[in-house]
């Protein structure tokens, strides 16, 4: 059959006379006889032309015409093909699910070792960092310094009973939604609308309470290296180790938004209760607030991610009201009244019950 | 050893390229990869762009010879890992411990980085041109770039800068000086391409830059301006905040939907210009060559890819590359003649590459 042979040394052109001679291909060019052996032979099917390629015997290449190729060869297909692939894609999807595995179970269990062998002095200093960058969006409340200083004793207090070498800050931040979260190092921030939705200081102390819990034992170190493996493969799988899987995690998840688990957030819950009671304190705040919580998650627009990050709320109600021991309210009456207007401003909207 | 069969008649042929690709079987294969992606953790990217660019490269014929693409998988994978390695875990390593250091030492440490990375984005976008060039084969002959991917990698941080301290305005002569080094550096086998840059001067990109400058900027001005307008009257009307914020959100949706189109015409006259040049500063022995492109068709492309891009939530990715390459090679025209019969074979390219410029979603296809 006739064919154009390129002989991958030069770009000219050769007409050839191919013959099929035992599972080879033969032909004569440049004075020169040519045997490719079809099973070394790569077929590549273009239109109505077939290409040929011995990558053993080098550059050169075949033009044919794809239909007397079929017919001389009784339409070799490139037949171990379909196997790589499968076995590519086999390969790739364990690949995937292994890295997955590590992801959602490796990590969550490797991240409590870590955030308790995790330095004092780093989480610390790793806090502090995360403080500048979050008091950007979240500023803090200067409308009644009394108020910031009554929840600063709150932490204080709660501090002297905890066992943790953090000093437990606390501070109110204007923010559009109704949540309390800690940062590393001990930094606990209360946002506006969840001030306004609480309706005792019992109730705010509670809260509070809870989050000095999770700085205690260590919750934040711990969600922030699930959060960095997590960040890591995703740099490692898709962004190729340009930080930009790192970013998409604190996009998506944000520096306010480390998610413990529901054992961390039980834990915290009755950690919290003891610490008010150990400073004497009243821990009944906890068990209406979450009931508020899980009875009309609409009761403040914004409430929606302070349930989202506080899962089963009429649940932990139940076990904390078992729990729930009287006691001193957290705030006298002139600090509640200063905590409450730590974030009005006059020109804000009216503040919510 | 052509040598020696004596001097032809006329030396060389005219350049004839035809882009023949059936785009419809690059729907399927759009799905393919993008499922195959979904399934693997966007894994097999690697093997689902080689496919991508073996069907562009063998249905674009030279000369009624079609080229033929001879990259693998393997090798955009391998070369993934590598810049993980070497880039990647020092990256994160530096920048997970200035966090660790605290804002004002993570500030010194990371703008330099920065600086680190810009440089290799220049390296990255040469290297993948090097592989691509070395997997291009017509008629057994493979393509090479010859120049320094460091060299351009200088010359693409010196260009940004001077574009940063003129306000922008070298920006045109920078994207035209860094295609002459990406082209210029170019052969068939051992035939050199050049890039002249005055026939390329020739071509005028300012107008046009200026208007897609002016264009978007107006653009944005307006969609501001109406934005602060009616969050103002909202606020008048008595609106809440978390009112304002609704109004305003879907204000900007709306305005940015209505301006994209024109948008796009504003910038296609810029695109257009810009490939004017580019082919115009492109020599191969005595054929140059000519972009047959005006910018209502340069901004309909890019209007449908955009709309192609945003329906089919990326995953027409492979359909809107085939078509784009397609659309170009049909308005390429060459004239003059240039001796391809003659080139002799390039050394083998890198073993493996474009780890860098796929990590950071640079390479065209």
């Amino acid at each position: 059959m006739q064919a154009r042979f390129h002989d991958g040394r030069t770009a000219q052109a050769h007409d050839v006379e191919l013959t099929l001679v035992d599972g080879a291909v033969l032909f004569y060019a440049d004075g020169q006889a040519h045997r490719w052996a079809l099973a070394g032979v790569e077929v590549e099917v273009l239109g109505g032309l077939v290409r040929l390629a011995a990558p053993a015997g080098g550059d050169g290449r075949l033009m044919v015409d794809g239909a007397a190729w079929r017919a001389a060869t009784g339409g070799v297909a490139p037949s171990g093909k379909r196997f790589r692939e499968a076995r590519l894609i086999g390969a790739l999807v364990a690949a995937a699910a292994a890295v997955t595995a590590f992801v959602f179970i490796g990590m969550p269990a490797l991240s409590g070792p870590l955030a308790r062998a995790t330095p004092i002095k780093f989480e610390q200093q790793m806090g502090d960092s995360f403080d500048v960058q979050i008091s950007a969006p979240l500023r803090t409340c200067k409308q009644d310094p009394a108020g910031q200083a009554a929840l600063r004793r709150l932490g204080e207090t709660l501090q002297r009973q905890a066992d943790t070498p953090f000093r437990i800050r606390v501070r109110a931040v204007e923010a559009p939604f109704a949540n309390a979260f800690a940062l590393p190092g001990g930094a606990v921030l209360v946002t506006d609308d969840l001030i306004a939705m609480a309706r005792s200081p019992e109730e705010l102390s509670a809260v509070i309470a809870h989050e000095a819990a999770h700085v205690e034992k260590r919750h934040v170190m711990q969600a922030v290296w699930r959060s960095f493996g997590f960040g890591m493969v995703l740099d490692a799988v898709v962004g190729g180790g340009s930080g930009a899987g790192q970013q998409a995690v604190l996009l998506a998840g944000g520096l306010s938004d480390l998610r413990y688990g529901r054992q961390a957030e039980a834990e915290a819950d009755a950690r919290g209760q003891d610490l008010l009671q150990a400073a004497g304190l009243s821990s009944q705040g906890m068990a209406p607030f979450f009931a508020r919580l899980a009875g009309k998650g609409g009761d403040a627009p914004g409430a929606a991610e302070l349930i989202a990050s506080h899962p089963a709320s009429r649940q932990r109600a139940e076990v904390a009201r078992a729990r729930a021991k009287p006691g001193a309210a957290a705030f006298t009456p002139t600090e509640w009244a200063a905590v409450k207007a730590a974030c009005v401003t006059p020109s804000k909207r009216p503040a919510r019950r | 050893m052509s040598m020696t069969e004596g001097p032809a008649p006329v030396r060389g042929e005219a350049i004839n390229l035809e882009q023949r690709a059936a785009l419809s079987s690059f729907v399927g294969l759009s799905l393919k990869n993008g499922l195959l992606n979904l399934v693997t953790l966007t894994l097999y990217r690697f093997w689902g762009k080689t496919e991508v660019r073996r069907r562009v490269w063998s249905s674009t014929y030279l000369n009624g010879e079609p080229l033929e693409y001879t990259g693998r998988g393997k090798d955009l994978f391998m070369g993934f890992l590598i810049t993980l390695a070497v880039f990647g875990a020092p990256f994160l390593l530096v920048s997970f411990t200035a966090q660790l250091l605290g804002p004002a030492v993570a500030a010194l440490i990371i703008l330099p980085l920065y600086l680190v990375i810009f440089f290799l984005f220049g390296f990255g976008m040469f290297s993948a041109f090097r592989y691509m060039a070395s997997r291009t084969v017509w008629r057994g002959i493979r393509f090479e770039a010859r120049g320094s991917a460091r060299d351009y990698a200088l010359s693409y941080i010196g260009y940004a800068l001077l574009s940063v301290i003129t306000a922008g305005w070298f920006w045109p002569a920078a994207q035209r000086r860094l295609a002459g080094l990406l082209w210029g550096s170019l052969s068939f086998g051992d035939r050199p391409l050049r890039f002249d840059i005055e026939a390329a001067r020739k071509v005028a990109v300012y107008p046009a830059f200026i208007l897609a400058g002016v264009g978007v900027g107006v653009m944005y001005a307006v969609i501001v301006g109406v934005v602060v307008l009616l969050s103002i009257g909202a606020k008048e009307a008595g609106a809440s905040p978390d009112e304002i914020s609704a109004i305003t959100a879907v204000a900007i949706v709306v305005l940015m939907l209505i301006a994209a189109p024109l948008m796009v015409a504003a910038i296609a006259p810029y695109q257009a210009a810009k490939l004017r040049a580019t082919a115009a500063g492109l020599r191969l022995d005595d054929a140059g060559f000519r972009f047959d492109l005006k910018w209502p068709a340069m901004a309909w492309l890019m209007f449908t890819n955009v709309l192609l891009l945003i329906v089919s939530l990326g995953f027409l990715m492979p359909l809107i590359q085939a078509r784009t390459i397609k659309f170009l090679i049909g308005r390429l025209r060459s004239e003059g003649l240039a001796d391809l019969a003659a080139a002799r074979q390039a050394p083998q390219g890198p073993r493996t590459a474009e780890g860098l410029a796929d990590a950071f979603g640079w390479a065209p296809i």
